[in-house]
């Protein structure tokens, strides 16, 4: 059918997140075609369509969307089956289509029916940087610094040194996996700290510069 | 003259009878050697083989060397504390009627690594967990699960930090993307400023 169904039978193998924990084979592939049948007329279909394409949108960009769905859920009068299916359609579609760069399937897609232009919208619109931040983020990696906290001082005395005068930084690190490391850095650590920092800036920099990252997808 | 940092107790007297019996010709490398590890709080200045062969050059009993070597360690101990200068070492020296000598012998010995001795105290921080290693990597992202093409440059930062209790090095690993990291080095940047106005 359309690139859409394709991507979705792609996606299948892998963990679904939110909403779409609920989606099974059927659902998912069902979901374009319940989208266009929830209402034959045009008008009525786009207004649904905006009420819960934002709220999709929310969720990717990894925000709880438990209330405003559960809303959604008392007042619509489609059925919680319709809704979940829905729901975890248009969010798989979503996601799908934002894990593929713009230029691959540009063309495509102006092709497509009217109702997909919610959908473009988001996947072409100025969501898609937000979207791709938070995706990036939430992404499998190390963890970054959420915070960081230091201190300065300065030895006076010491057991060993009636005038020391050293000093040194006391640094407290608060990673996103919830860690906290505290540890002290004598001075000339901490210049050699500084230095790799700007040296890994300097090679960023660099390595940005470089055609690699110049080659169009 | 200044007020003296080494009493003449029963245990510096005898001492400072031994040390005066050493030959003068050995005595500067014995000092020169306990200067060196001096700042290691976990070590002797000598093993156990390494004293043996002492005792038979110096041909003392094993008690009495550990005496001497434990003396000296104190007398050069003090003279870092108080960051003495050569002169008022050799004064000191005098007054606890070390030889000639052998006082020259300490104050050479001072002279030639006395600061660097201090340096080294000075360097010795006392803290639960210490920074020791720096490793990076830096990575370029080109895809993940939910990005079919990426380019995202990433620098994994490797902290080893050191603990007192364990011994163990610990690794702390983080995660860098290119604007992470410029604020971390604004950070780093920021303390430095305040370093630069302690001096």
């Amino acid at each position: 059918m359309c690139i859409w169904t394709n991507n979705i039978v792609k996606v299948l193998g892998s963990p679904l997140a939110f909403g779409a924990r609920i989606a099974s084979l059927v659902t998912v592939q069902t979901a374009p075609e319940m989208y266009l049948d929830i209402d034959p007329e045009g008008s009525a279909q786009k207004s649904e369509s905006l009420g819960l394409l934002p709220f999709v949108v929310s969720a990717l960009e990894g925000k709880d969307c438990k209330e405003p769905m559960r809303a959604i859920a008392e007042s619509s009068d489609l059925s919680e089956e319709q809704l979940t299916s829905l729901i975890s359609g248009m969010y798989t579609l979503l996601r799908e289509a934002l894990r593929l760069p713009i230029s691959t399937f540009k063309q495509e897609v102006s092709t497509r029916k009217e109702f997909i232009m919610d959908f473009a919208s988001v996947v072409f619109g100025n969501r898609r940087p937000v979207v791709e931040a938070t995706t990036l983020k939430q992404g499998n990696r190390l963890p970054s610094v959420n915070d960081i906290k230091w201190r300065v001082d300065v030895a006076i005395s010491t057991s060993s040194l009636a005038r020391a005068l050293q000093p040194s930084i006391l640094m407290l690190l608060k990673l996103s996996d919830g860690t906290a490391h505290r540890f002290e850095v004598p001075v000339a650590k901490f210049q050699e700290l500084r230095y790799n920092v700007a040296l890994i800036l300097k090679e960023m920099n660099d390595l940005e510069k470089r055609s690699i990252l110049k080659i169009q997808d | 003259m200044a007020a003296p940092i080494i009493p003449e107790s029963g245990s510096i007297k005898k001492a400072v009878l031994l040390i005066n019996m050493i030959d003068t010709g050995k005595f500067p490398r014995l000092l020169s050697r306990i200067l060196q590890k001096l700042h290691l709080k976990a070590e002797s200045s000598f093993s156990e083989e390494e004293e043996e062969k002492l005792q038979a050059a110096f041909s003392v009993e094993k008690q009495d060397l550990h005496l001497v070597l434990e003396t000296i360690s104190f007398i050069l101990e003090q003279a870092v504390y108080h960051n003495l200068k050569p002169a008022i070492l050799q004064q000191q020296l005098e007054s606890i009627h070390l030889d000639q000598d052998k006082a020259e012998a300490f104050v050479s010995a001072w002279t030639a690594a006395g600061q660097d001795t201090i340096e080294k105290f000075r360097q010795r921080i006392l803290a639960p967990q210490k920074l020791e290693t720096i490793g990076w990597q830096l990575n370029l992202q080109m895809a993940q699960s939910t990005q079919a093409k990426l380019k995202s440059p990433q620098v994994v930062l490797e902290l080893g930090v050191s603990n007192e209790d364990s011994k163990k090095l610990e690794k702390v690993f983080v995660e860098f993307s290119h604007q992470e990291l410029f604020e971390f080095y604004n950070k780093l940047e920021t303390i430095q400023a305040q370093l630069d106005s302690l001096t």
